[in-house]
Parts: C-alpha cells; structure tokens; sequence
C-alpha cells in the first residue's frame, strides 16, 4: 500500500461499489503512453517483453499508489493482428503504416482466427503481463486493460476515411466488417475477464467528433451493446472511455450497457453529471494537453480540485481522472502533482471549504 | 431539350451538394462542356458553389464529417473533367495564394488535414498537399519552391506538437516568418498554444480555417 494511503486501491474500490468508507477519492491518472517514461524504460524496452512491461507497471504503481493499473491491447491490435504494417519506433508508441485491408470487397479474404491467443503471440505476450501484473500486486490493485471498441477495431483494419465515405456508398460491407471485427473482440475480451481483468473499452473513431448520432446508432451501437452482454455473461465490467465530443451520443453510449463511463475532457463533467449520473459512476476529466502536458504543478492542483468540485455529488458515485490518455511528453512531476493534490482535495470526508462547495 | 448553362450549373452545384455518385458527377461536367460553356464557371458556380453549400451545412451541424468527404470526391470528379478546358490566362489573371499543409512528422492521422485542404481548395487556395508523417523540413522546403503565403500543420497527438513548434523555427532562421504565415490545427491544439509558438492562427474547424486564412493572407484585401 501506498504509505501516505490508508486504503488499498482493491479496498477503495470495493467500499466505492458497496457505499462504504473511503480514505480518498478514487484516482485513475489514464497513465498508458507515459508509463515507460515513469519508470525509466524507453517505449521499446517497455514492449519488448512481459517481464519488462509488468515491472514498469508495478514501479508505476509501488510510486503513485494509483487506483488501476492499464495495461494496453491498444487500439490497433485487429489489425495488427491481420497483418497491418505498423511502425516500430524505439521510443513512442507504434502507429499503423497502412492497413492490411485496402478494398472491402477482400473482407472475406482475411483471417480472423489470427486475432485469437492461439495464433496472436502479442495477444499472448500482453495476457502475461496481466497475469504477472496480477500475482504480484493483484491483491491490491484492480487491473484493467485498455481495448478498443467495436469501430476503432474496424478501422484498424480499414482506413477511417474510407469506412466512413462506405457507410454511406455501401454501408452492408461496413456492416460485414464491424461483424467480424466484433466477433473477434468477444474472444479477446473474454481472454482477458478470465483472468480478472477489469475491460477499459476506448472507441474513439465512434465519438462525436466523427460520427453523426444516426451513424453511432447505425454502425456503433448494435455492435457495442453485444460486446456489453458478452462482458456481463462472461463476469467482467466495462469502464468505457469516450474521446472527444460526446454530448450529442451520451445517453446511447450508456445506454449499450457499460458499468461505468470516462469522459474526455472537452465534456463538461457538470453536464456529464446531469445528463447520466444517475444510472452509472463518472470518470474524469483533468485535461491531458492544456494543463497536464503545459500545465504548472498549481494548475495540475487547480484542475484537480475543479474536477472533484464539479463531479464529487454524481448521484452513482464519481472517480477522478485524467481525461484521456497521459502522453509519453507530460512532464512525471504533473503525474506526481496529480496524485499528491488527489490526496488533499480527494481526502475522506471531503473537506467542502478547501473545494469551494458552497453548502 | 437540351438544358441551359443555369439548369446545368444548378445541377454541378446540386451534384456536388447531394453528394452524387462520382460517375454521375463526371457524365454532367462532359455535357455542360460539350454544349460549350465555360469551364471556370462552372468550377465555381457549379462544383465549388455546392462544396460551399455543404461548408455551410457543415457549419450549421446539419451536414458532418462523412458529407464533406462525399461531397469532395463528387466536386474532385466534377474538377476532373472541366480543369482541363481551363483556358491558361484564367489562371494567371490574378494572384494566386498557395498554401503547403501537411501532418507534421510522426502522426498519420488526416482526417482533418484532408478536410482543410479540400475547404481551402473550394475557396481557391493552391495546394501543396505533402501528405502525413511530413519530415519537418519539408514544410520550410517546398514553401520556399513554391513561393507559398501560408503553410497549414495539422496534428492529433501531444507527442508531435512541438514540431509545429520546430516549424515556426525554421522559417525564423530563414528569414521566411512573417512573410509565410503559418496556422495550426488538430485535437491537442489551442489557441493559447498557437499563441506560444508564435504561428499566424488557430481553427477548429474546417470551415473556421478557411475564413482564418483569407484573413491572415489578406486575401480579398486590396494591396
């Protein structure tokens, strides 16, 4: 346990669930890019091996004593599992070069079985960080593992702009994808709750940032609310994490059926709260760019306060983080400002003066 | 009955605005050429009137991002046909402002990149479109071989700002900056980053950017 904590983060989050007393708030920085930096490691140290990924973790965590460790599939293991050519960059985070599908017509012509832990060795290599994750600070700390959701795994296999222009032109091939990029998620989702790993579900390409609402209901929805039911049959929970505007979708997101919702930081965490506190717990939304990438410690403190001030009363429960992914250029010392000011203006009961809450 | 030059521009514009199959889009550009009207008006009261409607659209929320990229490949279909009976002296009886956009080094995402280039051609900007994952340099490069007035950077990740940063730089160092503006898009962008590295402005969108760049060009200003 973290020695200025009273609680481990395993406590905390079963007194979170059950209405019981807590020391802290709930705090889950989104620490996924930046975790090798955390601890020293270059981005291809960190990947190049389960041991080393694990470790980074639990340094991570053995430092800040945050609520969830992330470990990431990512958001383009479809089709890199299909074959896309992706880079190999040996200190960032790995993009998709060109994807393996170039024509939907070819859709049939792609081995999905290859995005199996049978056949996926990086599939394979990312469970073990899990299970080592999990043995050696499992009893302490809720592991999650950050994977895409039904439309950013289909547009990992084919182009973004593409499939959006087909949703349109031949919107039964976009169909025909999301079915198997689907199917294809379920197993790997249900790899990953058989060995307690709590799903933090990211589909970014479906925000509203891209998407107009009929098309999230059309090519977004269907697809979602089955991987929910999966999730739920198989015993897991899914904490699904929003980019960009969703103020339009809100109530269709949640209404596909997740435990719990992040929100990006360009939603108000006030609206968020007004629009869908009542039927799920909130995350977020510390800016990642403007204030935890250029942000001063006192801005960190200030966002941080801010933060609880706005989403402490949502009526199904509120956990602070960041509002998208922390990236591998944020200074550690906001990390560490975000976790020290969590501890004082997050401090069970909270102190309503120190928050500017007016009873 | 063979249509008049309105009843055709009307249909290139409607074309383009109702997003028609691209073959469709080609067949009335040939028959609006073949009865012998002329080519840079119907660019610009056809295809690029309708690509403006959508623009406006856009706007008003009404049309989104798939619609634009519709609307495009209908309006590129449509240029396709009638740029070549372009007669020369059209282009060169004005000043032509060039613009060179690219994402900078590192990120692929461009989405947004493609929708600025496309809104910034409709309002009759020259493009250099250097694509994605752009060596930083290249920017300052072809700038200068083109004699551009504005350099356009897009990007979505925090990692690859700083090369915007960087590209600001590099026109300082070759005493480009001031004469070649710079503007900035993407995610992660603000207008108090924009402010930090010095560039000529900020967008948020698409149609935002185009209404900057005139502005920060001077285009429409008399000289």
């Amino acid at each position: 346990m973290h020695k200025e904590d009273q609680m481990t983060p395993n406590q905390r989050l079963q007194a979170f669930m059950t209405g019981g007393e807590m020391d802290r708030i709930l705090s889950m920085p989104l620490i996924v890019s930046i975790l090798h930096r955390v601890v020293g490691m270059t981005h291809k140290e960190k990947r190049s091996s389960a041991e080393n990924e694990a470790a980074a973790h639990i340094g991570c965590y053995k430092k800040y004593g945050n609520d969830i460790l992330i470990i990431e599939y990512g958001l383009h293991g479809i089709g890199r599992a299909l074959g896309n050519k992706m880079t190999d960059p040996e200190d960032s985070v790995p993009a998709i070069e060109e994807n393996v599908l170039k024509d939907l017509d070819d859709l049939d012509k792609l081995d999905f079985s290859l995005t199996t832990k049978d056949k996926d060795p990086e599939l394979q290599r990312i469970l073990e960080v899990c299970r080592i994750c999990k043995e050696k600070v499992g009893d302490e700390v809720p592991i999650g593992v950050l994977i895409s959701g039904p439309f950013t795994a289909a547009a990992s296999v084919y182009p973004v702009e593409k499939m959006l222009k087909a949703s349109r032109k031949s919107p039964e091939k976009v169909h025909a994808l999301l079915r198997k990029a689907t199917d294809a998620l379920k197993g790997i989702y249900v790899d990953f709750i058989k060995e307690g790993i709590i799903i933090i579900q990211c589909d970014p390409i479906s925000s509203g940032s891209l998407l107009h609402i009929n098309q999230y209901r059309e090519f977004v929805k269907p697809y979602a609310s089955e991987l929910n039911e999966t999730i739920v049959e198989a015993g897991g929970v899914n904490v699904m994490h929003m980019c960009g505007d969703i103020s339009k979708t809100i109530h269709d997101i949640v209404e596909t059926g997740g435990a719990m919702l992040s929100i990006d930081n360009v939603v108000d965490m006030e609206f968020a709260k007004n629009e869908v506190g009542n039927q799920l717990p909130l995350l977020g939304n510390v800016d990642p760019v403007g204030v935890l990438l250029h942000g001063s410690k006192e801005e960190v403190f200030e966002a941080v306060k801010e933060t609880i001030r706005k989403g402490y009363d949502s009526p199904k429960g509120f956990i602070l983080a960041s509002g998208c992914d922390i990236t591998q250029n944020v200074l550690v010392e906001n990390i560490d400002a975000f976790m020290e000011a969590s501890r004082i203006y997050g401090k069970y009961p909270l102190d309503k003066e120190l928050l500017g809450i007016e009873e | 009955m063979s249509k008049t030059k309105e009843e055709l521009l009307k249909l290139l514009s409607d074309s383009v605005f109702e997003m028609e199959e691209e073959e469709g889009v080609r067949e009335l550009a040939q028959e609006y050429i073949d009865a012998g009207y002329d080519a840079l008006e119907g660019i610009t009261a056809g295809l690029v009137d309708g690509m403006n409607r959508a623009g406006q659209m856009y706007e008003e929320e009404e049309y989104f991002i798939t619609d634009l990229l519709l609307c495009s490949d209908a309006m590129y279909a449509g240029l396709e046909v009638l740029q070549p009976h372009l007669p020369k002296k059209d282009l060169e009886s004005e000043k032509v402002y060039k613009c060179v956009i690219g994402v900078v080094q590192g990120d692929t995402h461009d989405i947004g990149k493609n929708l600025v280039k496309i809104m910034l051609e409709t309002a009759g900007f020259e493009m250099y479109d250097l694509g994605r994952d752009v060596p930083l340099k290249d920017f300052v490069d072809k700038a200068k071989e083109a004699d551009a007035d504005l350099i356009c950077l897009s990007t979505l990740m925090t990692t690859t700002m700083p090369g915007m940063k960087t590209v600001v730089e590099m026109l300082k160092e070759e005493g480009m900056y001031g004469k070649v503006k710079v503007m900035v898009g993407g995610g992660p962008i603000s207008q108090a980053y924009c402010n930090k590295i010095e560039a000529s402005g900020y967008a948020a969108n698409a149609v935002e950017a185009v209404n900057l760049a005139k502005v920060v060009v001077g285009m429409g200003i008399p000289a």
